[in-house]
């Protein structure tokens, strides 16, 4: 280019000198490299790195411009790439998480604010009808009632604690609108938990169950929902994936009320659920509340069922004790296919 | 032409406009997003539309375009460019499109 930039895509994974060097010049411009961006767009100038964006499947992450360049058109150019990246690797609708006062240059690119969680983070999507019509697509399924319940269920497998809650959850409502959370990242398939699902709830009569969406405890929402390992997780994270929910998806559906079961286990959802409670419940100009209803979790000899319990159990193998924790139709799905799996696994 | 994939043509550029076409079920919907949409927003909606007919795209698509300035022969440029890659016709008539 006669610019003298040279623009061209790494995989920070496969290329520990470029990796080096990235997490280096992001240091310098106070980010934080996140190991799982599989593709970066690099721009250099004489050899020099000056500006890089990054890509997690769908997400831009990561972007970053050396201070001398900035507010120069380099910035357009960079995200013009990262944009033609995402599209080269099929990924559609793309997302950014931004600090709220740098929205207006994404804006400038293209991308539309979805929610702003103030002096935080503003998430963004490249369409400005994604979300709407998801929204719309929703409203199709919506029944009217004074208490529209919501259970969202990662159902990793189905367990009985899960039909427990769903069961409670559709007595106490009007109508009951069941989501499958649909981002793939540990043992149990979507296909699988989904089908699961259907087969466990065919007997209540007041509920839809859904399909999940990126919209919905996924990647771009709730990132570090996948990623427990890394400990507790920000405010911030839990606060995006709650106000999409209460600002677009239960008014869509019309929900008044979502139901989750207390986590006597995992860090990660009982944080969620009490972010859940300040997320939904307290007052918001932009959103009605959606009251959130903890029911206790259903127990067996006094130990709380939860699907992490069950995914322990097959690990070392404890089948009968599996079947008393499931329904007959995850218990068969177990020893049809899973186990098999998991052996293969270890 | 019938948009059966994904496609993007253009830049964020100054002077050039970006491009996004993506297969829908439904009527055509066209949204634009123009630095200089107050004096020439109208202009720019007339100059897609002739090249969507041109091209025959009456339905079945979604365009999103951001415009940063561009000449009408580039929006014309770009927007033929986005919808032919998004039909995948590889029987391009160019002397048609002249």
């Amino acid at each position: 280019m006669s610019d003298g930039l040279d623009f061209y895509t790494v995989e920070p994974a496969a290329d520990p000198e470029a990796r080096r060097e990235i997490v280096a010049f992001l240091a310098a411009c106070d980010l934080d490299f996140e190991e799982q961006i599989e593709a970066m767009v690099l721009c250099r100038e004489n050899d020099q790195l000056v500006a890089c964006a990054g890509l997690d499947k769908g997400i831009i992450k990561d972007v970053a411009i050396s201070p001398a360049l900035r507010g120069t058109s380099l910035s357009l150019r960079l995200v013009s790439e990262i944009i033609y990246l995402a599209h080269s690797r099929q990924y559609k609708t793309l997302f950014v998480y931004t600090e709220p006062h740098n929205a207006d240059f994404f804006v400038g690119c293209g991308f539309y604010p979805l929610v702003e969680v103030p002096g935080q983070t503003t998430l963004m999507e490249n369409s400005p009808v994604g979300m709407k019509s998801y929204c719309q697509e929703l409203a199709k399924k919506r029944v009217e009632g004074d208490i529209i319940g919501c259970v969202v269920a990662n159902a990793n497998p189905f367990t009985r604690g899960h039909l427990y809650l769903i069961e409670q959850a559709a007595k106490a409502s009007d109508w009951l609108h069941l989501f499958i959370v649909s981002e793939d990242a540990s043992l149990f398939s979507y296909e699988d938990r989904l089908a699961l699902a259907r087969q466990n709830v065919g007997h209540i009569p007041n509920l839809t169950l859904h399909e999940g969406s990126k919209y919905m405890v996924s990647r771009a929402t709730f990132p570090a929902y996948f990623f427990k390992d890394k400990g507790m997780v920000g405010k911030c994270r839990t606060a995006v994936d709650l106000l999409l929910f209460r600002r677009y998806i239960a008014p869509a559906l019309g929900i008044t009320h979502r139901f989750v079961g207390t986590e006597p286990f995992c860090d990660t959802t009982r944080k969620y659920n009490e972010d859940m409670k300040h997320w939904l419940q307290d007052p918001l100009r932009k959103a009605e509340p959606v009251h959130v209803v903890e029911m206790e979790r259903t127990r067996l000899d006094d130990i709380a069922i939860s699907a992490s319990e069950v995914r322990r159990l097959l690990n070392q193998n404890h089948m009968e004790r599996i079947q008393s924790l499931v329904p007959p139709a995850t218990y068969d799905l177990i020893v049809s296919k899973y186990v098999a799996k998991v052996q293969q696994q270890a | 032409m019938k948009i059966v994939q994904e496609a993007l043509a253009g830049t964020l550029e100054s002077s050039d406009l970006f491009v996004r076409v993506s297969p829908i079920d439904g009527p055509l919907e066209v949204i634009v997003q123009s630095e200089v949409e107050h004096q020439f927003g109208d202009q720019i909606r007339k100059v897609i539309g002739e090249v969507l007919e041109k091209l025959g795209v009456t339905s079945g698509a979604t365009l999103i375009v951001e415009d940063k300035g561009a000449l009408d022969c580039v929006i014309q440029a770009r927007v033929e460019a986005a919808i032919m890659r998004a039909a995948g016709s590889p029987k391009v008539e160019w002397e048609a499109l002249s």
